[in-house]
């Protein structure tokens, strides 16, 4: 656990970039044990405008850890943790990464 | 597996079926926008990476951007995104609330509006917020903030939205989140389009929506009991305060309490 993505090959920005928008979240059929997005949000939705409960959005959290095209380097604008060690003594009990922190 | 098998039969591979080449997305409500600004931001000349992979911050967009451009010059635009997918890769690799500098700030806005209040998405809103002891808290504000974006980017937090009521779905109130570290404590904040006057009327049902909002902050996002009572040293309630009152320092400021 807390492995920023190394599992997965480079291939995800890509797909991000040429994957399609949803426009009838009521049609897709999720993997067995994901859920869908509570319908009562959704309700009078116009296309591509959908709402999203937090445990729905939070199943994405395993899955999507690739770093996006568009993220600039973020030491060149001062966004470092400022305190590395903290990061290796402390960092592991903060369940970050895991889905089932409610 | 059969339904996989279905998924497949029709072509649709979303993230769960295939996560290196699923070919839908989840689009957000809106695209947002996230800035950040820190002491280590401040006079940083920018960028050093070509233009396209690192847009230049737009102040002076609009009449309320060139009012705020002393505001925003050292607040840097980190990344626009518009989809569920592409807000985990930026949560996975950005640094949480609790890893920041003492004096930073994230801000989540939606795309166009800068988080400023001289902004005219901004100008007649206010925000809910809530101020943490750091102590305290350093292990569930990053929590916290990630429930708070959820919120923001799912598009809950606005209890009028929720309700499906009408079928002319009136416009968004929440026009951003802000998380802010301090030396002593931490702060989160919901910025709204408008406030109420609390001047009865006509303006009860806009206060009615407010307050919607800031229990849903209070007891839905940051898991308090509704009935709990926050404020103590370094603390606050969950409260609101228009942009104008908070002008005002404090004179005259007329607080929602929730």
């Amino acid at each position: 656990s807390g492995a920023k993505g190394q599992g997965i090959p480079a291939a995800l920005p890509s797909a991000l970039a040429t994957a399609r928008i949803i426009e009838d979240i009521g049609s897709i059929q999720y993997p067995e044990g994901v859920k869908s997005p509570k319908p009562e949000l959704n309700v009078n939705a116009k296309q591509g405008k959908f709402r999203y409960d937090r445990d729905f959005l939070l199943q994405f959290m395993a899955v999507c850890k690739e770093k996006p095209d568009s993220l600039p380097p973020l030491d060149a604008i001062g966004l470092e943790p400022v305190d590395q060690s903290f990061a290796l003594t402390r960092g592991g009990s903060h369940g970050r990464r895991s889905s089932s922190t409610a | 597996q059969e339904v996989d098998m279905q998924a497949q039969a029709e072509n649709i591979r979303t993230v769960f079926n295939d996560p290196t080449n699923f070919n839908v997305k989840h689009p957000l409500y809106s695209p947002w926008t996230l800035w950040f600004d820190s002491p280590a931001t401040k006079g940083r000349n920018l960028p050093q990476t070509p233009m396209t992979s690192f847009p230049q911050t737009p102040v002076a967009q609009t009449p309320g951007g060139v009012a705020a451009q002393g505001w925003m010059e050292d607040i840097k635009r980190v990344i626009t995104f518009d989809s569920v997918e592409e807000f985990w890769g930026l949560y996975n690799n950005i640094v949480p609330p609790s890893q920041l500098p003492q004096k930073a700030n994230y801000y989540l806005f939606k795309e166009g509006i800068i988080p400023a209040w001289e902004d005219d998405a901004n100008k007649n809103g206010g925000k809910w917020s809530i101020q943490l002891p750091r102590d305290k808290n350093r292990s569930v504000v990053d929590k916290m903030w990630l429930y708070t974006m959820l919120a923001a980017i799912g598009e809950t937090f606005d209890p009028l939205l929720t309700s499906g009521e009408g079928s002319d779905s009136p416009q968004s109130l929440i026009t951003g989140v802000i998380v802010s570290t301090r030396p002593q404590f931490y702060r989160i904040s919901i910025w709204t389009r408008t406030a109420p006057t609390l001047a009865g009327g006509d303006d009860d049902k806009l206060r009615e929506r407010i307050e919607g909002i800031g229990r849903h902050f209070k007891t839905q996002v940051l898991g308090y009991p509704e009935s709990q009572r926050l404020a103590g040293a370094l603390a606050t309630e969950v409260e609101f305060l228009s942009h104008k009152d908070s002008e005002k320092k404090g004179k005259q400021a007329k607080k929602i309490v929730v």
